[in-house]
């Protein structure tokens, strides 16, 4: 087990210096880069500028060589945990991505999106099997279907428009009421609470639909399968041979696809957060996509990729821990 | 019937609506709530422990209604085996799952029929609770016991009857279920404590993520009232050394992957076993099996069923497994019973052609031919089934009757019955 976690971390990490260089070269081959932009605002302010200017403007930025030497370059950096500033504020990158505030907001509206995702979607979906064909299963799965069909800058507008400005139970965008002062830290979390509500719940709707289709995929799949009629031939309640025959062997893949989900939780949520104005990570690395801030991508992606392969091996690890059939070597 | 290999829309709609409506109803009387008596019945003679009559199980699919079960009578006396044999597709696993009431709904459904069966349940009281027996002195008073109640007082109540292992007993009465007609919330009553069932696949019968252990227990626990777990864990071990499993506390703790198919077969019987039923359904038990695990798992049945003093239903395409167990023998084809009788009759004395071809299919050593007989055609469409004899195109004994109606059950001797328009002539002589 031990010798099989470490034989994997070893591959995860060739992986990942994989993965980075092709984000590199991607992110060297876009139309527009930094300095050509920050040019173009020059030129439209109305001032010249030089060849040598320009040729000057690339060497700060560390974009004068190919896409080879800038690589390497890069990855040597990385390698000494040296990420680079931002191009766009010349922050540390490192502190701009892990601000707690930032980070915080996109953690808290992916977490409780997601427990109420699981806490919506598994029942429906185990209802939607257990009457499958009925008027129930058609109702969730077309409910359902909509919701996965949806555009998430569309639906946002929409919850957007009847809760915040037709019905207005709920602030239109932001992360706090403007101008407030708080008596007591319960008043500031019900304020953050109210404006995190509509993000929270685009979320959640357009979720739900693939985590149910699973549920509902794999409760049927179990439900047609010969131990299942032997717990009903040994006399077991329906709701004992679903509840507990089905629902174990049900919940093997859902358990493992939880572990998948962790990069999820810290990427935030791109065009959700720019829709509400929510200064999460999703938002501010969309931000820096549009203005090739590649130190600023860099990072954040290299994150997320790393999550990513974390979250496959804890998934693996998952199905040797809730399947007793399967064993890891 | 139409030369048409297709439905066209209109008819497929046709049939869609008229499934659904079916469906609707039956499964509305599946799911009823009704009071005993709505499904109490009386034995026809009191020496079976089950009568099946004129079952239908009829399959509503898109094609229209498959005639699983067409009009399928038998009875099982006390203490015998009956031996079921057909060949793949005549209805005889629907015929066991009808018993158990597992048809897979909403497709799957019991149309008409009766199947009664003489159950050894609990007496209730009026509020449904089980009625305990009480120890009597020689006057036949209830004998009084002092008890320390969980709050820790002492209280005098009525001392109740215990078995071996400490539990109380209750009162137990003969009653005839018609299982045909209950609804399916009530089945707990048959399933598992006074039917049991094995079937065909032991390797997929298995909860994969339980061990043997919880799965064995789980039953105890289900049909034993007042059982504990120590107790359930004690008898689920036992019940593993009587199917002739080594070393039984090991595999208590085991799963099922890690068990071979015959282990798993010899737990299954032992699950089948915990709440010592009446009646065993083995739906082809040892097909999966090869030959020697067969040969044991045979003797089992056999040397249980001296012990438990019930019946087994068995369920085979192997002649040679009926000739072994069976003291009846039931040959269906096509959804219906063609020939019955005794193992002796049937064996000695085929009298329905299709019987006899199934007994030339049988592979021999002494035989010298190259080829193995078969018996010709199929079995004809089981959703457009004709009116005249089911096994005509394939017989070669057709007389002009034949085309004529469905042939009755002919009596050749007390025991033996066969539907064939051959002996109606015979017997009209």
């Amino acid at each position: 087990m031990f010798k099989y976690i470490i034989k994997r971390i070893l591959i995860s990490i060739l992986i990942l210096v994989g993965v980075s260089f092709v984000l590199y070269a991607l992110l060297r081959c876009m139309p527009t880069d930094f300095v050509e932009q920050k040019i173009l605002n020059l030129y439209q302010a109305g001032a010249t500028t030089s060849d040598e200017f320009i040729q000057q403007m690339y060497k700060t930025y560390g974009l004068d060589g190919t896409i080879i030497e800038g690589y390497f370059k890069w990855l040597g950096s990385a390698l000494h945990l040296d990420f680079g500033k931002s191009f766009i504020n010349q922050r540390p990158v490192l502190s701009e991505i892990f601000d707690k505030d930032r980070m915080g907001t996109s953690f808290f509206v992916a977490a409780v999106a997601t427990v109420f995702e699981f806490l919506i979607a598994i029942p429906l979906g185990i209802t939607a099997a257990t009457h499958q064909y009925s008027l129930r299963d058609y109702i969730i799965t077309i409910l359902v279907l909509v919701g996965i069909s949806l555009p998430s800058f569309f639906f946002g507008q929409v919850l957007k428009d009847i809760f915040a400005n037709k019905l207005g139970w709920f602030p239109v965008s932001g992360m706090k009421t403007a101008g407030i002062t708080y008596d007591n830290a319960w008043e500031a979390f019900t304020d953050y609470a109210r404006h995190m509500f509509i993000p929270i719940l685009t979320v959640v709707i357009l979720s739900i639909g693939a985590r149910m289709r699973m549920t509902r995929t794999n409760m049927l799949e179990v439900l047609n399968s010969d131990y299942i009629r032997t717990a009903r031939a040994k006399g077991l309640s329906e709701n004992r041979v679903i509840y507990k025959h089905a629902f174990r062997n049900t919940m093997i893949p859902l358990v493992t696809s939880l572990a998948g989900l962790i990069p999820s939780l810290f990427s935030g949520a791109m065009i959700t957060e720019t829709v509400f104005d929510l200064e999460g990570i999703g938002k501010y690395a969309l931000n820096a996509m549009t203005q090739g801030d590649i130190p600023v991508i860099m990072t954040y992606n290299m994150f997320l990729a790393a999550l990513s392969v974390m979250g496959i091996l804890l998934s693996d690890l998952m199905y040797a821990v809730v399947d007793p059939r399967v064993k890891l070597a | 019937m139409s030369e048409r290999h297709y439905l066209t829309g209109k008819e497929i709609r046709q049939i869609a609506k008229d499934n659904a409506k079916e469906m609707r109803l039956l499964e509305k009387n599946k799911n009823r709530k009704c009071k005993e008596e709505e499904f109490l019945s009386t034995m026809n003679d009191p020496n079976n422990i089950l009568e099946v009559e004129d079952l239908h199980s009829y399959f509503y699919t898109d094609q229209g209604v498959v005639k699983a079960v067409n009009g399928v009578s038998f009875s099982i006396p006390i203490n015998s085996t009956i031996g079921v044999v057909g060949e793949s597709g005549c209805g005889k696993s629907v015929t066991a799952m009808s018993i158990m009431r597992l048809l897979q709904g909403p497709s799957g459904q019991i149309k008409s029929g009766s199947i009664r069966f003489r159950a050894n349940d609990f007496k209730r009281d009026t509020l449904g609770n089980y009625i305990p027996i009480y120890e009597l002195d020689d006057s036949g008073n209830i004998l009084k016991e002092t008890i320390t109640d969980k709050k820790g007082n002492t209280i005098v109540v009525d001392k109740v009857k215990k078995d071996e292992s400490g539990l109380p007993l209750y009162e137990r009465e003969e009653k005839v279920y018609d299982i045909a007609k209950m609804p399916i919330k009530e089945m707990y009553r048959v399933r598992g404590r006074q039917i049991a069932m094995v079937f065909q696949e032991p390797m997929t019968s298995l909860n994969p993520v339980f061990t043997i252990g919880n799965q064995l227990d789980e039953a105890s626990m289900l049909h034993i009232p007042n059982i504990t777990k120590e107790l359930a864990k004690k008898r689920s071990i036992h019940m593993l050394d009587m199917v002739g499993i080594a070393s039984p506390e090991r595999i208590y703790d085991a799963f099922p992957h890690e068990l071979s198919g015959g282990m798993r077969q010899r737990v299954m019987i032992a699950m089948a076993l915990v709440a010592e039923p009446r009646l065993i359904i083995a739906d082809e038990p040892t097909t999966a099996l090869d030959v020697t695990i067969q040969a044991q798992i045979l003797d089992l049945f056999n040397d249980l069923k001296k012990r438990i003093n019930g019946s087994i239903l068995l369920i085979t395409h192997d002649l040679g497994v009926i000739a072994e167990m069976a003291d009846y023998v039931i040959v269906m084809y096509a959804g219906r019973v063609i020939e019955q009788g005794t193992a002796t009759e049937i064996y000695n004395n085929p009298c329905h052609p299709y019987t006899i071809g199934l007994q030339k299919s049988k592979p021999t050593m002494d035989s010298t031919k190259d080829e193995l007989y078969n018996i010709k055609g199929n079995v004809p469409n089981p959703i457009d089934m004709p009116n005249y004899c089911y096994f005509k195109e394939r017989c070669d004994k057709c007389i002009n009757k034949c085309s004529g109606d469905y042939p009755k059950m002919v009596k050749i001797s007390d025991t033996h019955f066969v539907a064939c328009h051959l002996f109606e002539e015979k017997e009209n002589e």
